[in-house]
């Protein structure tokens, strides 16, 4: 009895429920960063998380997130999953830097860039669709190959970045904190937010990802949304690489390749569920935040990175058993 | 009646991958002479094993009709338990006992995440695996773990002068494992349950218990894998650059075991990660960066699929009804 | 004691229907019972009770004397019942000898599979059947009706007392089915009590010895094969007393000129299927589960391959690759099962009654949120669909709100529908909302649409429509008016060769 409450709680004001978990971050971060761990030094300004400077530090992880959020969340939507985006998106960071370095002009590179963060996405859809791979075993094949291509370009060194264009990109801000970057990611993620909820094309992934069958009968085409969203996140996890080269200034091997998990990490969290055609971008974005404002609060009252690792998997398991109540809810409804 | 069972040995798909091998062999053998000669054979012989050992626990496990996304980090990470409890002086024997223990927990976890909690097994046993990966750097610091006791480093000793003391285990294992596969009820029920789960529940036969059998298995042998790669590499290391779990899992789909589950067996297990190692090992001996394997891998691992979904095609050419319920169990939508 | 098999007063019910109505019979050993009745009369569900899929309400079975429970379909197997399904409940990739001794393995001293033993069990069995099957073939591989056989055998190997045939032969060749009944006379010689579920009259008398009619949850009568004739049994089957409810319908009585023209169309399933279809007629499709209709429908809509033969639409001649084409060209279908293929359970009634709309809704790219609703809520009233809201989702409105809902999506204004192919429209859907749900269909023909209607209710088609065509086995076996049908002559030409 006491179960079936609990699940019906989060399932029907899921968006509250994760905002309140934000609020309760921020809360229990700013307490456990005070010397001593108490209310008033929250208040007399004393708490390094609330700090300014700190809350910069949790912005300007933003736009990575947030573009390889947003592609994996439409993804998701429709019914499929994509864990080549932290791959992917590292080797056209490294492939940025290394045409510039080459000589090549700011603005071929950044299309040969992604124009092949496109087209590892499309090979993703034709594994999925042509050869009915499941999307978790074909992405994590490209990932593989992805990653091979970036070893061979990088050949263990980093490559520096030269252009100043896109250093300046990297580290520019707007209103004195908020990077240039950020609001771009942003910005398209508004765009992708206002394309699912209030076009044609939105209503079709909702669609396609909730029943694709009886789209298909009403005149929708699955495989072409699927192919659609796989090269959609394609290119996003090369902008979410061509952002990490412009703000690291270099890129490396490792690049951005732990976050692969950050992406569905946000989009569980926000409301999305494994199944398709449910939740939303704000959900999303909301789920983000708390994923970032998780790993900020974890380094500030002084995690290693690698229990923030454990920490992000147990919060992956988390988010994973709060999709479990939900789909249970609607399952007693539907019996 | 032995002449039946030859011709049925020559006309199995296994045949064709051994043909596939020497085809392999030859060509590298052909670019560079070096290839497949003895000094290089041991090297081989060691890559093997660790796919080897590995591919047998997700291998059966993928028969059963599901996937453990988490042996990688499981092999580390048993790795890395051993050094550290040799190095606080537990007599490496009982070192290993206790992480194949804390292997034993770990499949067990899985096993409950995907029965009980119901979560589709590929994020389930991921999430397990980011967990343990950070568990590894965080108590290693992401230094390799030095492990000086001699008399554990058998890992890297050579038996009869040619084979390696891991490529003896590994074979010992597969031989082990076919048996079971192949003469006991168990064995058989592994393959009923991923073939057809309802034919099995008809049978009487209870896949939950079965899976959680499996992955118990699957991630005792990744921790034995783990203890054999420190014992041969006098160290542990909390990661690797290639990711061994996907290795295994090419190796094993290129030996014939279906995706799908209820297909399959050791000896096309065996074969396939001799293909596997002997590709990578040629491109290796090509002089090509050892980071050409990465993306062989992946080209193979898609090649592997490719076969597996033709062969998929043919296997089910008269059935009317497809498997719905077995493939949705690793499907991640 | 001579074993026999008692079923004694088995009743189920379901929400809104009851599905056996105190069902008593008895099957003696070495005798071939069939279980003969329309869609709906009750024999899956008598099937499911006996293997042990579901439990009845009240009534019991009672196998060689002994009353049996079963709450599970293992313990039902354990009982020495084995029901043969058409979904085929092997392993393809293993042998026939391990399908046939699946999970009970002879084992030797140690506990190892005894391979010897196995491999000369199952040769005996084969020799029993003469069947020419290879023991180590992988099943998948065999042709489907060789796989029929292993399912068989295992029953066999398993000494199940009772042997259920759910629809046998519906996939075999004439040869194959010869083969079955070789099969099933050497079961009977070995006493085993065999239950026929069938629509095919000609078997049933060619290989049953004894056949129970049920008809609407209810035990007719009971026949013994060689004392009844096809006749008498048909008309077992059907004959119910429909009162007003088809009386005061309002028809259309303007009928066009011809708008659809289906010239031998063959399809995996179809052979050489041929009608025409006239604007403002209300076509009737009536035939037995498994007879075509709904392929007949697939393939006009775009949905199966053609392999051979021509559609003629509106004047011209058209080849549909997918759905959307045929929706262009004006051609909607309401699919059979409502809530797998016709609608997106998660999603609101908006969301569902637009989907084939979504271009016209919009201005640009983006959808306009007025239209949506001027269009939906359009729907809403004309079908009188009982919501609160249009953005409730589908999945909490009833059976018949839902496939109202489906109706709205293909007949607003923002689509020209010109023909509608409503397949099982009115399957789980209460009794009040039927008869709304027919005058709509007399509605939409008025209003010049030609509809298709799939039913395998057979009162609702040969009342509703204006013209019959009644299917079996992938062919048109024949075409009523109206006026002329009968229950009797339309399920006739639904179960004759």
């Amino acid at each position: 009895m006491k179960k079936r409450s609990f699940s019906r709680i989060i399932s029907q004001n899921r968006i509250i429920v994760m905002i309140l978990l934000l609020l309760a971050e921020l809360v229990v971060f700013s307490l456990l960063s005070t010397p001593n761990r108490s209310v008033a030094e929250v208040f007399s300004g004393e708490s390094i998380f609330i700090k300014p400077k700190n809350l910069r530090n949790i912005i300007n992880a933003l736009p990575l997130s947030v573009f390889l959020t947003t592609g994996v969340a439409l993804l998701m939507i429709s019914g499929r999953l994509d864990l080549s985006t932290g791959a992917n998106g590292t080797l056209c960071s490294m492939l940025t830097a290394f045409f510039l370095r080459e000589g090549v002009p700011l603005i071929p590179t950044l299309l040969i860039v992604m124009v092949v963060g496109a087209f590892i996405g499309f090979i993703n859809a034709a594994l999925v669709n042509e050869l009915r791979v499941a999307p978790f075993i074909g992405t994590l094949a490209t990932s593989s190959l992805a990653t091979g291509f970036t070893y061979l370009i990088a050949n263990k060194k980093t490559i520096d970045l030269t252009n100043p264009i896109l250093k300046a990109y990297g580290k520019e801000v707007v209103l004195g904190f908020f990077p240039v970057s950020a609001l771009v990611a942003i910005i398209i993620m508004i765009i992708a937010g206002i394309v699912l909820h209030k076009t044609h094309l939105g209503r079709k992934i909702y669609l396609v990802g909730g029943n694709p069958q009886a789209s298909m009968l009403s005149g929708i085409n699955p495989r072409k949304v699927s192919y659609m969203l796989f090269t959609l996140c394609g290119l996003f996890s090369a902008f979410a690489g061509i952002t990490f080269v412009a703000r690291q200034q270099s890129a490396n091997m490792q690049g951005i390749s732990a976050a692969r998990f950050q992406g569905i990490t946000a989009a569980v969290l926000g409301g999305i569920s494994f199944g398709g055609g449910s939740g939303g971008m704000a959900g999303a974005f909301v789920g983000l935040l708390i994923l970032n404002t998780f790993s900020n609060g974890l380094t500030v009252i002084g995690f290693s990175p690698f229990l923030q690792n454990i920490a992000q998997g147990l919060l992956l398991i988390f988010a994973l058993t709060l999709d479990y109540f939900q789909k249970e809810q609607s399952q007693k409804i539907l019996k | 009646m032995v002449g039946r069972r030859i011709r049925h040995i020559l006309k199995s798909k296994e045949m064709i991958l051994v043909l596939i091998s020497i085809v392999i062999i030859i060509i590298f053998r052909l670019v560079n002479p070096n290839f497949l000669s003895v000094g290089s054979l041991s090297g081989i012989m060691q890559a093997m094993s660790l796919t080897g050992i590995i591919a047998v626990g997700i291998g059966t496990l993928l028969i059963g009709g599901s996937i453990d996304l988490s042996a990688s980090s499981v092999c580390l990470f048993g790795g890395v338990l051993c050094a550290l409890l040799i190095r606080a002086n537990v007599p490496w024997g009982l070192a290993m006992v206790i992480t194949l223990i804390a292997g034993f927990v770990i499949g067990v976890i899985n096993a409950f995440l995907i029965t009980k909690v119901k979560m589709m097994p590929f994020i389930a046993t991921i999430a397990v695996s980011n967990v343990l990966s950070g568990i590894n750097l965080a108590v290693t610091n992401a230094q390799n773990v030095p492990i000086p006791v001699e008399s554990f480093w058998w890992g890297g000793k050579l038996v009869f002068g040619i084979f390696p003391v891991p490529f003896i285990i590994m074979t010992l294992l597969m031989i082990v494992y076919a048996f079971i596969l192949n003469k006991t009820q168990f064995g058989r029920n592994v393959y009923l349950v991923g073939g057809n789960m309802t034919a099995a529940r008809l049978a009487g036969v209870n896949p939950k218990k079965i899976h959680t059998i499996l992955y118990i298995n699957s991630s005792v042998l990744a921790a034995f894998a783990g203890i054999v790669l420190a014992s041969r590499m006098q160290s542990a290391a909390p990661q690797s650059q290639s990711d061994s779990q996907l290795n295994a899992l090419t190796a094993a789909i290129l030996g014939g075991i279906a995706f799908t589950g209820g297909a399959g067996g050791m000896a096309g297990c065996f074969i396939g990660v001799m293909l596997f190692s002997f590709f990578n090992s040629g491109l290796n001996s090509l002089a090509l960066d050892a980071y050409w394997s990465l993306i062989a891998s992946g080209c193979l691992l898609i090649i592997a699929l490719t076969v597996d979904y033709f062969n998929e095609l043919s296997r089910e050419k008269n059935l009317k009804v497809k498997k719905p319920a077995s493939a949705a169990k690793k499907e991640g939508a | 004691m001579s074993k026999y098999l008692e079923f004694s007063g088995i009743s189920k019910a379901f929400p809104g229907v009851q599905a056996l109505d105190n069902i008593s019979f008895r099957a003696e050993s070495g005798r071939v019972l069939a279980l003969l009745g329309e869609n709906g009369a009750g024999k899956s569900t008598l099937l499911k009770i006996l293997s042990g899929d579901i439990s009845p309400d009240s009534g019991s079975i009672i196998i060689n004397g002994k009353t049996q429970v079963f709450t599970s379909p293992h313990q039902a197997i354990q009982a020495g019942v084995s029901v043969i399904y058409q979904e085929r409940q092997i392993v393809p990739a293993l042998s026939v000898i391990e399908n046939i001794f699946c999970g009970d393995l002879p084992k030797t001293r140690f506990g190892m599979i005894d391979k010897r033993t196995l491999r000369r069990k199952t040769e005996e069995i084969l020799k029993v059947f003469g069947l020419p099957i290879d023991p180590d073939e992988p099943v998948g591989r065999l042709p489907v009706a060789y796989q029929q056989m292993v399912e068989v055998m295992k029953a066999y190997r398993r000494n199940s007392d009772i042997i259920c045939f759910d629809e046998p032969t519906a996939p075999l060749t004439d040869s194959e089915i010869n083969v079955l009944f070789d099969i099933i006379n050497q079961l009977k010689k070995e006493g085993k009590i065999i239950i026929y579920v069938s629509h095919r009259l000609a078997e049933i008398f060619k290989v049953t010895d004894d056949i129970v009619v049920l008809k609407d949850g209810k035990l007719v009568k009971t026949f013994k094969t060689s004392e009844t004739n096809q006749q008498e049994l048909i008309r077992a089957m059907v004959g119910r007393d429909v009162g007003d409810t088809y009386k005061n319908l309002k028809r259309n009585d303007k009928i066009g000129d011809v708008l659809l023209e289906v010239k031998d169309l063959c399809t995996d399933v179809l052979d050489h299927v041929s009608f025409t279809l006239r604007r403002g007629e209300v076509l009737g499709l009536a035939g037995l589960v498994g007879a075509g209709r709904t392929e007949v429908a697939r393939a006009i809509f775009g949905a199966d391959r053609i392999t051979s033969g021509e559609i003629i639409f509106d004047g011209k001649k058209v080849h549909f690759k997918e759905p959307k084409d045929a929706i262009k060209a004006g051609i909607a279908l309401c699919p059979e099962d409502r809530k797998d293929q016709g609608l997106v359970l998660f999603r609101s009634i908006r969301e569902n009654t637009t989907m084939p709309i979504l271009k016209k809704i919009s201005k640009w790219i983006f959808i306009n949120r007025q239209e949506e609703r001027k269009v939906t809520e359009e729907a809403v009233t004309k079908f009188t669909i009982r919501t609160p809201s249009i953005n409730k989702l589908v999945r909490e409105l009833s059976g018949g709100n839902q496939q109202k809902v489906i109706l709205g999506r293909w007949t607003n204004s923002l689509i020209q529908t010109k023909l509608l192919i409503l397949d099982e429209p009115t399957k789980g859907i209460d009794v009040g909302t039927k008869a709304e749900i027919y005058q709509m269909v007399c509605d939409f023909a008025r209003a010049g649409l030609s509809v298709i209607f799939i039913s395998s209710e057979l009162p609702e088609v040969i009342n509703v429509a204006d013209r019959i065509i009644v299917m079996h086995n992938g062919k048109i076996t024949g075409s009523v008016l109206r006026e002329d049908a009968t229950e009797e002559n339309v399920l006739s030409l639904a179960m004759l060769e």
